[in-house]
């Protein structure tokens, strides 16, 4: 069987020949197709569906998002999202939580071309994001620990919390996502966003961990973030 | 179908991207205290203690037992309080081995503590305020100095000079 082994893989060898040469100056009349397919323009309304899955999931987390986009040219959207989220991050050694709004303000490029008159979208896009937030620390355990001797001692845990309000944080957001139409006008959407953050006031004594809409604040200052959508576009003509 | 396989792809990049990605590679975060052991006769050179042990109050392990050292870096305790006190109980015994021939001294730490955020992974960090040093009487430990120090935040260099 082995011995044929390389013959039997000949057989899946396919070459293609036409043994006909089309005569050029035979060529058939060709007729320029005139047929325009037209796509609705309008403005698409939305919701995250990925936020309150997880509300539900992680006790830790509430969110929910509404979006919209307004197509203004071909391949031209502008697009926003307003929401609020709350997060509470455990960490080894400390606890808090983040509340607060956001809104995010930006441009969706399409760069698929579209078959006949489908009007699906893989994007790429820009946001300008605002969040107001405050940032409650529950409570925290001071790092006593070493490498050598680990917990020699426990620290006490430190349960007095501490609020700061009216923190901010401003960030500029590059997106890559899609949108697939599956019934008339009711498009599914999924995009991932990689953020960076411009600024953030840090509440004194301690650190911004989270901020609404930015996601986790890594240490430098990035972040990244995601959106399942489901949104139905209000058609207001068809170009 | 190609796009669900996408989207699927999609999801699962993302969700295997959310990860503790940031450890706490500071060590140690809050200072230890670093003790140099000296000659008691001959101040300016450091000596070792022999088969030393040594023990927080309160605790059940022993931060070491039996080594040989001239000096040592322990941890201080976070009380949550205005003043928090450590007290670390230093056996020696530079005969032999015997349990008879045991030298014990107490050395205490007094001090107030201030927190002092560091960063998400590593936590807060304490900052030892208005220590003050204090050992038995009649024991191996003969003198140290200093007996205070206004601000424990630094691995540099030892904190307390103990002669014997």
């Amino acid at each position: 069987m082995y011995k044929y082994f390389i013959s039997i893989c000949l057989l899946f060898v396919v070459a293609e020949n036409f043994s006909q040469k089309q005569n050029k100056n035979t060529s058939l009349t060709e007729e320029k197709d005139t047929l325009v397919y037209k796509t609705n323009y309008g403005l698409r309304l939305g919701i995250d569906i990925s936020r309150p899955i997880l509300t539900t999931l992680n006790g830790g987390y509430t969110g929910y998002e509404i979006l919209g986009d307004y197509r203004i040219k071909k391949n031209l959207y502008i697009a926003a999202e307003v929401g609020y989220e709350e997060e509470t991050s455990a960490e080894s050694y400390s606890n808090s939580t983040s509340k607060g709004n956001y809104i995010r303000l930006g441009v969706n490029l399409n760069a698929y071309n579209n078959w006949l008159d489908m009007n699906n979208e893989i994007f790429v896009g820009y946001r300008y994001g605002f969040s107001l937030f405050d940032q409650t620390l529950n409570n925290y355990t001071p790092n006593i620990s070493d490498a050598e001797n680990g917990n020699y001692f426990l620290a006490d845990l430190n349960t007095t919390s501490k609020t700061a309000t009216n923190l901010n944080a401003h960030w500029s957001e590059l997106m890559i996502g899609l949108k697939a139409e599956t019934f008339n006008n009711l498009f599914i959407g999924f995009s991932v966003s990689y953020k960076i953050l411009m600024s953030v006031t840090e509440p004194e004594g301690f650190k911004a961990l989270f901020a609404p809409g930015f996601n986790r604040i890594f240490d430098s200052n990035t972040g990244f973030g995601f959106n399942y959508t489901v949104s139905y576009l209000i058609p207001f003509s068809k170009k | 179908m190609k796009k669900i396989t996408l989207l699927l792809l999609l999801v699962l990049i993302v969700s295997s991207a959310c990860e503790k990605d940031d450890f706490c590679i500071q060590n140690p975060v809050t200072s230890k205290l670093i003790i140099d052991f000296y000659d008691d006769t001959n101040r300016e050179t450091l000596k070792n203690v022999q088969r030393f042990s040594i023990i927080a109050q309160g605790e059940t392990d022993s931060v070491f037992t039996n080594k040989t050292y001239n000096s040592i870096s322990i941890p201080l305790n976070y009380l949550n309080a205005e003043t928090s006190e450590t007290v670390y109980t230093l056996k020696k015994n530079d005969s032999n081995g015997a349990a008879i021939s045991n030298e014990i001294a107490t050395f205490s730490i007094i001090y107030d503590t201030e927190e002092e955020f560091v960063s998400r992974s590593c936590g807060f960090k304490v900052i030892f305020k208005n220590v003050a040093f204090s050992s038995s009487t009649n024991s191996w430990i003969t003198a140290f100095t200093p007996t205070t120090i206004i601000n424990l935040d630094d691995q540099s260099e030892a904190h307390v000079q103990i002669f014997h």
